[in-house]
């Protein structure tokens, strides 16, 4: 080797082919390594994203814990509703320790919320309005969040691929919760079955949704493919949603249950699910807070931060 | 800001049990360190078991920076502080029709009673 230089001489080129070597040997990224630009701007709008979505995610679980249908059912949901708020702050740490260089806070994650910079997930902004979108909550949209989370458990951003093993780990719990709730209506009364029904029908758009367009063409921009070429993920938006219909559309017809999409059906020559898109333009309103429970939700989290300043102030003032 | 400067980053160890080693779970944010212990709890001890919590203030903690972390590469020349420099002894002992007090054997002795 001709003389080593200090890695704070290398040239920006010389760390990014770095860099991108590290990440191809499957090495991981920590949060005080050198990293792109935009490599780290992609990981904070999907962590802070993931982590939010995590604590607005609780607010349709918890309208049900005073009216779960049994004490086991509400220690169950009650166990679940606190589990999102943890993963909640596990996310949250991982995208303030991305965020610190640029002179950021969790104060400015909370602030973007309310402004509406900070989008969360399309589904916690619908309505849970029975016992049995409790239930789906926990089967399939619990079963969806798997799907594209354990897609990242390799990630090359160390810190979100540790962060996002603990939560699988507990997703587990919340998907299984969710089956056994589904599994006792879909074999109870017909009333049961019929709550049941409902729910999927009300939240199948939802769920195809959960996954994001296919590509930038439907919605206008998608950060899929700089998360694929930093080895953040590894399938795209539409293989993700794939998988989620190989898994569960069997799952949910063998209970008796129907999609309600006419159109849906397996191309055993294309090897993949034809199905009906869902409305792309209602995706866009709904992540901008104009969906059926945005603003609700959003206020009680707004409220919820505002009557708790003085136990922050408080605190502060005695450090 | 009247919070600015009310969340400090901690991080969170623990032991599963009495005898398991300290384990690094995460980081969180916290007002103080009677805070962060209870957090520490709630946030990673929710199910499995746990013996101990320990959390210590990020700032007093000395990390590595990248640079330094790569001079911890070990060259692959230290079979001599290890059992596997000294391998054929097995061999040799056999000739002597002896069996080699190897790792295994030697740390299965603690158990033992003093009259043994």
């Amino acid at each position: 080797m001709s003389g080593v230089i200090s890695y704070q001489e290398w040239t920006e080129e010389q760390k990014y082919e770095q860099f991108i070597k590290r990440i191809e040997a499957g090495e991981k990224i920590e949060a005080d390594d050198w990293m792109p630009e935009d490599y780290r701007l992609t990981l904070i709008k999907l962590i802070s994203m993931h982590g939010i979505s995590e604590i607005m995610g609780a607010l349709p679980e918890k309208e049900w814990v005073p009216k779960a249908p049994s004490l086991k059912r509400k220690l169950g949901i009650m166990a679940k509703v606190q589990d999102e708020m943890g993963h909640g702050q596990l996310l949250l740490r991982v995208a303030e320790d991305l965020m610190k260089p640029l002179g950021k806070t969790r104060e400015d994650i909370m602030q973007d919320l309310f402004s509406g910079r900070l989008k969360f997930h399309n589904v916690f902004h619908m309505e849970a309005p029975t016992w049995g979108d409790a239930g789906l909550i926990g089967w399939l949209v619990d079963g969806a969040a798997i799907i594209t989370q354990t897609n990242m458990l390799n990630a090359s951003y160390g810190p979100y691929a540790r962060a996002l093993k603990r939560i699988c780990a507990e997703e587990v719990f919340h998907a299984q919760h969710g089956e056994a709730i589904i599994m006792a209506l879909a074999e109870g009364t017909d009333e049961q079955r019929a709550m049941v029904q409902d729910a999927v029908n009300r939240w199948w758009e939802a769920l195809l949704m959960f996954f994001g367009p296919g590509d930038a063409t439907t919605t206008g921009t998608s950060k899929q493919d700089t998360t694929i070429k930093y080895k953040i993920r590894t399938k795209t938006n539409e293989e993700l949603r794939q998988d989620f219909f190989t898994k569960y559309i069997p799952r949910v017809l063998s209970l008796g249950l129907t999609v309600p999409d006419e159109t849906m059906q397996f191309d055993q020559q294309q090897n993949l699910w034809v199905y009906k898109q869902p409305d792309w333009n209602k995706f866009k309103d709904i992540i901008k807070n104009n969906g059926p429970k945005s603003k609700e939700r959003l206020g009680l989290r707004q409220t919820a931060y505002d009557t708790n300043e003085w136990v922050r102030d408080a605190l502060n003032t005695a450090n | 800001m009247g919070s600015e400067g009310f969340y400090q980053e901690f991080e969170v160890f623990s032991k599963r049990t009495d005898t398991s080693s300290l384990q690094y779970q995460f980081s969180l944010l916290a007002p103080n360190r009677e805070l962060a212990l209870v957090m520490a709890q709630e946030n990673f001890m929710r199910r499995e078991p746990v013996a101990d919590i320990w959390v210590v203030k990020r700032s007093d903690v000395r990390k590595m920076t990248p640079e330094e972390k790569q001079s911890l590469m070990r060259l692959d020349n230290k079979e001599y502080r290890t059992t596997k420099g000294y391998g054929y002894l097995k061999k040799k002992w056999r000739h002597y029709e002896q069996e080699m007090l190897d790792e295994k054997e030697i740390l299965s002795w603690g158990g033992m009673k003093k009259s043994e």
